[in-house]
């Protein structure tokens, strides 16, 4: 795709994705945000996130609502003043910079099209304002129209078009700008369900042809774990973890980002360290997983485990099983997910994939190889084996 | 809209059967007596509209045809109000004989009521966008002040106005007018057009600022289409407004040459030494309703948006 090679401005000094020299090199060619705080009159919203998102990744900021993610993409957008801290795109700081000098583009929620305008208007609407030749906006606009195939919706007017179309038009529009790093604002959230499915596959395939940095905004884990190279997980304004899809998952570092990634999400069981390589949770004394130092007092952990990770089963393991009592069931058809009752009234989720009926009321048995367990201290924190 | 006969029409059974729906006596009968119920109901209806429409063009109707009766016919009371001996012009051109002429007076209340139009949505719209963009200290205590002097009658500052514009040298002179009336003018019109940058939503403008859109540009290119249906309204109201304003005109100028529509037809309706030319009256009439249909039908396709505006949402 020759726009794919346009898009590209020539490569920074430096700018390779994780060069040799590390953290600094990334950070060079990609975003890089240092101290960045936002406060409102005295209520901060964001309290000094440091992040450098490499060039040309996918990186979704993934939260729960009120957690501060918008603002902070706003914040890189230039549409919300910055507090405190440095903003940086492509080794150049933009932190006062005017919006549409900062070499990005955005596409919204609420796709924000100019309701008076055409299609083709929309599109070359910011090339317009940047003095554009003629010639020039006509190949960018007819370039970007036809990665997104909207070619006949030209001389449309936005009110004219569907959800997903003008979806289309607004990343249309964003494409067309060139810019260094595409933001998205939520864009699939006023898509019914299947259009959300096929316009984040369209996404994916856009990044792949454009190579451009993204930065997307979401609250939809399920869009979070596919597109993004990177997930940095937010809370409260500030960054739980920063990780791949799969470090995340697999490796959360804390109770919340373990409760929050992951559908149905994982459980976490209050239980009680009583030995270095032991603990006890519900009426079960159960081995840890492993020996940690400071194993030696009691003290309230979290035992963390996902649905996937039980196994159903009739025969209990020494220290690695658990009875429960079926609540209630939901039949997924593959599979059917099982909430259950602990002996002492905590309640566990369970994928059970076999084709056996259960019913309310059945008491089981769950079990589980050790390293499915991911233990959490009374701060949340993870705790890894220390040797 | 013609329904469908559903009583004789093949009924599907829930198994994909169609089975004859035989014709029931009371069935038709009922069906009937709805269709009588539907008919005389669009009667009404219609009936009501036309003579409602009636009342309204009623007064129309009476001054457009008074004001073609003949010379003679238009120094008597207008009854019946229509012309008795044939169309003629004279009433127009006695009209002429007011004042300054009928055009220059025409001419007068033009550039004033369009001067106003003007300046009242130039600076309705920068203050209105304001008012709703920014954030500044007193926002909404200076909002609240320029609406409540909407409570303050006219009249009762018509005294201060005129010492203040005799000071600035601008009495008897129609820009003194046109402030005057831009002054009045403005806290309804600040007031819509606030409502109506409120409508925009948020995202379009930042959409624009991204482009590069910014300030004036932003403004004009981006934002005013989306608000014209309320700066419409704005503009019919001043229109209207100073075009039709007499006191002020009344006070406020004070030579002949300047007089407005309204002062000159104070002066028609006068009369000379008592003896009232009803025939100019009802020309004067006809001349002054002009401008204003014309403008109304013009932009009354954005004025009815704009009213509704925020109604819902």
């Amino acid at each position: 795709m020759s726009l794919a090679q346009d898009a590209r401005l020539p490569a920074w000094p430096g700018g390779a994705i994780a060069g040799p020299d590390g953290e600094d090199g990334a950070a060079t060619g990609g975003v890089r945000l240092s101290g960045v705080r936002k406060s409102f009159g005295s209520l901060d919203i964001i309290h000094g996130i440091d992040l450098s998102i490499p060039e040309g990744a996918f990186t979704v900021f993934v939260g729960p609502s009120g957690c501060g993610k918008s603002t902070l993409l706003r914040m890189i957008a230039g549409l919300e003043e910055v507090s405190d801290g440095l903003i940086a795109i492509k080794g150049r700081d933009v932190t006062d910079l005017d919006p549409s000098d900062r070499g990005i583009a955005m596409v919204f929620q609420s796709y924000a099209l100019y309701p008076h305008m055409s299609v083709r208007d929309n599109l070359a609407f910011g090339l317009k304002m940047a003095n554009t030749p003629k010639a020039e906006i006509e190949r960018r606009v007819a370039a970007a129209s036809a990665i997104l195939k909207t070619d006949h919706l030209l001389d449309r007017r936005p009110g004219q078009l569907s959800g997903g179309q003008r979806q289309r038009v607004a990343i249309g529009r964003a494409i067309v700008r060139k810019p260094d790093v595409f933001l998205f604002d939520e864009p699939l959230s006023n898509l019914d369900a299947e259009l959300r499915v096929s316009m984040r596959i369209e996404i994916a395939r856009l990044h792949r042809e454009l190579g451009n940095t993204m930065i997307y905004v979401t609250h939809d884990q399920t869009e979070a774990m596919t597109l993004a190279d990177m997930i940095v997980v937010l809370r409260e304004g500030r960054i739980e973890q920063v990780g791949s899809p799969r470090e995340i998952y697999e490796n959360p570092a804390n109770s919340f980002v373990a409760g929050f990634i992951g559908s149905p999400r994982m459980n976490l069981l209050k239980a009680k360290r009583v030995g270095p390589e032991s603990l006890k949770l519900a009426d079960a004394t159960l081995a840890a997983p492993f020996q940690t130092a400071s194993g030696d007092r009691e003290e309230d952990i979290t035992f963390g485990i996902r649905p996937e990770h039980l196994t159903v089963g009739q025969e209990i393991v020494d220290g690695r099983s658990l009875t429960a009592t079926i609540d209630f069931s939901e039949y997924l058809g593959g599979t059917q997910y099982l909430y259950c009752q602990l002996a002492d009234r905590q309640t566990v989720t369970v994928e059970y994939r076999s084709p056996g009926a259960v019913k309310p009321g059945d008491r089981i048995v769950l079990s589980w190889s050790p390293d499915a367990i991911r233990l959490f201290d009374a701060a949340g924190l993870r705790i890894r084996q220390d040797m | 809209m013609t329904m469908t006969p559903t009583a004789l029409s093949p009924t599907m059974t829930a198994a994909g059967h169609a089975i004859e729906v035989r014709p029931n006596p009371a069935n038709e009968a009922a069906k009937l007596a709805r269709a009588r119920r539907k008919r005389n109901g669009a009667v009404a209806y219609h009936t009501a509209g036309v003579a409602i429409v009636l009342f309204f063009l009623a007064p129309f109707a009476i001054a457009f045809l008074a004001s073609f009766r003949s010379g003679a016919e238009g120094m008597t009371p207008p009854l019946p109000p229509w012309p008795t001996t044939g169309f003629s012009l004279d009433s127009y051109r006695s009209l002429d004989t007011f004042g300054a002429g009928v055009w220059q007076h025409t001419l007068n209340s033009l550039i004033v009521s369009l001067a106003t139009v003007v300046l009242t949505v130039a600076i309705s719209l920068l203050a209105g966008y304001g008012f709703s963009r920014y954030r500044f200290p007193l926002k909404n205590t200076l909002f609240v002040l320029i609406i409540a002097t909407l409570m303050i009658p006219f009249q009762s500052i018509l005294t201060p106005l005129f010492i203040i514009l005799a000071k600035l040298g601008l009495n008897n002179s129609l820009f003194g007018l046109v402030l005057v009336y831009v002054t009045l003018q403005l806290p309804f019109s600040v007031f819509m057009m606030r409502n109506a940058f409120d409508a925009v939503p948020k995202e379009i403008e930042e959409a624009a600022r991204i482009d590069g859109a910014r300030d004036l540009k932003l403004l004009v290119r981006v934002l005013l289409p989306l608000v014209l249906p309320g700066a419409a309204t704005v503009a019919i109201f001043a229109f209207l407004n100073a075009w039709n304003e007499f006191l002020a005109a009344l006070v406020l100028l004070s030579s002949n040459d300047n007089y407005t529509m309204p002062v000159l037809m104070m002066a028609v309706r006068a009369g000379r030494l008592g003896a009232i030319n009803w025939g100019a009256v009802q020309a004067g009439v006809v001349v002054m309703t002009i401008p204003c249909l014309i403008i109304f039908l013009l932009l009354q396709r954005y004025y009815m948006r704009g009213l509704m505006a925020g109604a819902v949402k």
